[in-house]
């Protein structure tokens, strides 16, 4: 251990956030870097990956190793690093639209492939970079944007149980509005061995102001992760979308190819020799 | 008289074993010492479709097919007219069919070749266990001269697994059908090989490729299946990890570019390989590669195209959107394997080209050279001095993006103490911030050319043959460098000063280089195999080409052949 | 809450908290070009680090719990001084900036009276009177802060410009 514990502020960069005044986000990036304080992880060997949108802006905002990639794209990108760099922390952090609509092949494969990463994704149920669309978690009857004037109409994406059928190994919620929780939630996920998955629900201050009333009907009760399957999906039948804590946690070894032997190059041609 | 090349199409539809027995003569043929390739063309089945096997021996190196072939041997007919048209005889060339599949149809009697009729069948139903493609493979060594036993050591590896009686059976089909060869007459054989003074190798495009790929020093592959690059998948999957690194098989496209941006920038050098449509998923993240500094190399074996195209079939028609098809201005390099052997020097320098130039690197081989094989001679080993450029001790603050001379700025990799960034896809300063300020996207920009323009290429960018004088210049791309070789060759033999120039590197256009290889050229003919001519439209777009310019290119999957070259070169 | 070392370590947290938290929402305001308020929640900031350097004084020499940012107890999710980050807006007034602040400074009052009278440990108690007789000054020092800022008109938020598309 460190003979000076590091602060959190240590992990922020000198750049200022662009997102709104009371944005939800601020808070998410206070509990990451809390989180990466409070477990001692060294700047230099964290990475942190994102997308497109409000909240996949965060990685300039740290310290850290970052990569701000294309839309949709986080899961990849920090899945490759993980991959071939087996001993960094990597987490992937992101938006709804970025997760859950255009990267949602991503996800559900992220999901299963068990990757050892975490996965944080800050959820306000709009497109906020875009002015304000209807993102896939929007209620079907949500009539804010010009694009949906009659609501989307379509029901919407249901992302603990999206994680838990797709087969990830860790999922939990938190409201960017308990900060502590945030961070106690992403300390268990980065120590968590796989894919781990940590849905914050993130107001949108510009767009959905009524998310302020988020405060009021969170409830913190997922109380113990469960580690069967079949109670945490019976859990989750009954769940209204803003229960909070760490739902589910497995123990199932992550996906990490790892190479049986070092020959030299030269030897891989003799394969062709006639 | 000996001849010192042989042309043989061997077809069946699925469970004829046709592959079975081209690959067999391809390799006993590569055992007594001969040269040679075997492609194929296949039909859309899954099982049991029309095949052909396309073989060419040779006593000299040889990796491009003939004209024509001077013996076809049709286990059967099936759908012969759905590819005769990629079957073509030399005048007089041997027609082997079954009396048992009835006449033989008009597709393959109208050029007047000579039909010859053997019972195959019926030799190997007279054999327990013959099979008849053992019967066809006896009957074609017998024809060229090629020494039985080759084929019997290449059978007793083959069929080690069988047992004795599988081999016995198959030996009875050979001699049966060497037998049946006794009466057949008008092909010269192949005039013995020359001593093997190197080692040689059977290789495929796809398989060099990959090869190429790991002597680069690529150790991650992400990927998705797609018909015909998978073949470099199969063969990086167990391969890597012998050299400590990884494929991992993704969700589609998007994740594998993604997948190997994210280990690439880890600092481990990483590939993917697809074909049309995944390059077509892949541009948007090739932008992210270029704009963030990502260096990855995809290699992309051409299919026919647009949309799901010809599959199974070659053309060299990826070519604009590979040089085009990233939005934005995104500098980047385009390479192409000049033959199915180069696939291997192509591949490992483009891994070396991205990593040295920080970008992304298209490698355009195709199905034509990518599913063919070779016998080669063993390349020779080529270590490439220079590679990625790390900090080895770094300021504060740290500079990813630093505005350098010649554009190669250091990457700090993750774990590097003092170098945390983010790499960004938006426009960024120097320091890797976004930033939307007009001196900053111009001066990133700049660095970003500067880079790949900049960049010495070396003797690397074409292989240029021919004469010192040369008044006529055939300029051409990838696959189609074999068959211009040998029709420059053959326009040289009667007499014309021609000189040739295939470009191993499609873009930038070194344009310095290319106008010193055009020096003395009246005449310019650019060949490739594309319906809409897209690299001579790539030169006229960046260069004056000298005098009288041609163009001669028509599309697949019929693959370019050395007469039709030399019928435009001396037509014009 | 039981012994004095455990209150002091939630008093670091609670005004480093606030610190943090008003310097953040201090870049968020300067971001958005509203200078008046980034000053004024940059002064909460240093206030909070002023009583954080005191609260940290009153803790040398004594072994500290080392506690999890979530196994401090609070009343509420967040510490008590630590403004709302969803009460912040981009046209916000210095009225509305020294509300926030005051409610703050309130809330910390309450949590300190309330130990003050509850705890069983008599250190504690005179302790957590300190900081809530400290806390009752500020509050004051903002209420007379306040008089001078009057509520700004009801349409103080309103923007004829819309919201920018950015990615």
């Amino acid at each position: 251990m460190d003979a000076v514990a590091p602060k959190p502020q240590d992990y922020k960069s000198d750049l200022k956030p662009v997102w709104c005044p009371g944005c939800g986000d601020f808070s998410v990036l206070a509990a990451i870097t809390r989180a990466l304080a409070e477990l001692r992880l060294p700047h230099k060997d964290v990475a942190l990956v994102s997308g497109i949108g409000c909240s996949s802006r965060l990685p300039a905002y740290t310290s850290l190793y970052g990569f701000h990639a294309v839309h949709g794209r986080a899961l990849p990108v920090a899945s490759g690093l993980k991959l071939a760099r087996p001993e960094l922390t990597v987490l992937a952090v992101g938006g709804d639209g970025d997760g859950f609509s255009i990267g949602g092949n991503h996800f559900v494969h992220g999901c299963r492939r068990n990757v050892d990463m975490t996965y944080i994704i800050m959820d306000n149920s709009v497109y906020g970079m875009t002015k304000g669309q209807a993102s896939p978690t929007t209620a079907a009857d949500w009539t804010g944007s010009k694009l949906t004037p009659e609501g989307p109409g379509l029901s919407p994406f249901r992302p603990l149980e999206m994680a838990l059928s797709a087969g990830a190994t860790f999922i939990s919620r938190a409201f960017s509005g308990d900060p502590l929780e945030v961070t106690r939630q992403i300390c268990a996920a980065i120590e968590h061995k796989g894919f781990s998955f940590v849905h914050v629900l993130s107001p949108c201050v510009t767009y959905r102001p009524e998310q302020k009333g988020w405060r009021e009907v969170v409830h913190a009760d997922f109380t113990e992760p469960y580690s069967d399957r079949r109670e945490a999906f019976l859990r989750l039948l009954d769940d209204d979308g803003f229960t909070t804590g760490i739902l589910y946690k497995s123990q199932t070894p992550p996906f990490q190819p790892t190479p049986k032997s070092v020959e030299p190059v030269a030897t891989l041609g003799d394969q062709f020799a006639i | 008289m000996q001849r010192t090349s042989v042309s043989i199409a061997l077809t069946g539809s699925g469970g004829a074993g046709v592959m079975t027995a081209g690959q067999m003569l391809l390799d006993a043929a590569a055992e007594a010492g001969y040269y040679g390739l075997m492609g194929r063309t296949l039909g859309p089945q899954i099982r049991g479709g029309e095949s052909a096997a396309l073989l060419r021996v040779a006593t000299r190196p040889v990796q491009g097919l003939d004209d024509g072939h001077d013996v076809l041997l049709a286990f059967d007919w099936g759908n012969i007219e759905r590819f005769s048209a990629e079957l073509p005889l030399i005048p007089g060339g041997i027609v082997i069919a079954d009396p048992r599949n009835g006449a033989v149809p008009e597709v393959m009697r109208r050029d007047h070749h000579r039909i010859v009729e053997v019972p195959m069948q019926d030799l190997a139903k007279a054999i327990p266990g013959g099979r008849v493609n053992m019967v066809g493979l006896g009957l074609i060594a017998e024809l060229i001269g090629l020494d039985h036993h080759y084929l019997l050591d290449r059978l007793a590896k083959q069929l080690a697994k069988k047992g004795e009686e599988a081999l016995a059976a198959s030996k009875a089909g050979l001699d049966a059908g060497a037998e049946a060869a006794a009466g057949i007459t008008g092909l010269e054989p192949l005039a013995p090989p020359h001593p093997r003074e190197t080692e040689r190798w059977s290789i495929t495009g796809n398989d060099a490729a990959g090869l190429g790929a790991i002597q680069g020093g690529a150790r991650f592959c992400a990927a998705y299946p797609i018909t015909p690059a998978t073949d470099i998948l199969e063969w990086l999957a167990p391969n890597l990890p012998r050299v400590g690194g990884a494929l991992v098989q993704c969700e589609d496209e998007l994740a594998s570019i993604n997948m190997i941006i994210g280990s690439s920038f880890g600092g481990v050098p990483s590939v993917t390989a697809t074909s049309g449509p995944g390059l077509a998923l892949m541009m948007e993240s090739l932008g992210l590669a270029v704009a963030s500094e990502t260096p990855i190399v995809v290699i992309n074996v051409q299919r026919g195209g647009p949309s799901t195209g010809i599959p199974t079939k070659s053309e060299q028609v990826d070519l604009n959107i590979a040089v085009n098809g990233l939005h934005g201005d995104a500098p980047h390099v385009v390479t192409a394997p000049l033959s199915i052997g180069d696939c291997l020097f192509a591949t490992q320098w483009s891994v070396h080209l991205a990593e040295a130039m920080q970008t992304a690197v298209i490698v355009l081989s195709d199905q034509s050279i990518g599913q063919s094989r070779a016998i080669i001679d063993k390349p020779a080993e080529i270590a490439f001095i220079g590679k990625r450029l790390v900090p080895e001790t770094i300021e504060a603050p740290y500079r990813r993006y630093a505005i350098t001379a010649d554009g190669v700025s250091p990457m700090a990799l993750p774990g590097q103490e003092g170098g945390a960034h983010t790499a960004d896809g938006l426009e960024h300063n120097e320091f890797g911030n976004p930033s939307t300020q007009i001196d900053h996207h111009q001066s990133q920009l700049d660095k970003r050319l500067r880079k790949v323009v900049g960049y010495d290429y070396g003797d690397h960018w074409a292989m240029i043959e021919g004469d010192e004088d040369a008044s006529i210049a055939v300029v051409t791309w990838g696959s189609a460098a074999e068959p211009c070789r040998e029709a420059v060759q053959r326009a040289r033999a009667q007499g014309f000063k021609v000189r040739l120039i295939a470009a191993r590197l499609i873009h930038p256009i070194p344009l310095d280089k290319m106008g010193k290889a055009l020096e003395g050229i009246s005449q310019v003919v650019v060949v490739e195999q594309n319906h809409g001519g897209q690299y001579y439209r790539h030169l006229r777009a960046h260069l004056d080409l000298p005098g009288k310019v041609t163009a001669f290119h028509r599309p697949g999957p019929f693959s370019l052949r050395p007469r039709e070259i030399l019928q435009h070169i001396l037509g014009q | 809450m039981e012994t004095v070392e455990e209150f002091i370590a939630h008093a670091i947290a609670l005004e480093e908290d606030s610190a943090v938290r008003f310097d953040d929402m201090a870049d968020a305001l300067d971001v958005h070009q509203n200078h008046e308020v980034t000053d004024l929640f940059r002064k909460m900031a240093h206030y909070s680090r002023l009583h954080l350097a005191e609260a940290r004084k009153l803790g040398e020499g004594m072994t500290l719990p080392d506690l999890k940012p979530w196994e401090f107890k609070w009343p509420n999710a967040e510490p008590p001084e630590t403004p709302d980050q969803d009460a912040t807006h981009y046209l916000m007034t210095p009225h509305h900036a020294l509300v926030m602040a005051l409610d703050s400074e309130k809330r910390a009052q309450v949590y300190y009276a309330g130990l003050a009278d509850g705890s069983d440990n008599a250190r504690i108690r005179e302790l957590a009177a300190e900081f809530a007789e400290e806390e009752s000054e500020h509050v004051a020092l903002l209420e007379a802060m306040l008089a001078k800022y009057p509520a700004p008109p009801a349409d103080w938020d309103e923007d004829m410009d819309p919201p920018v598309a950015v990615d």
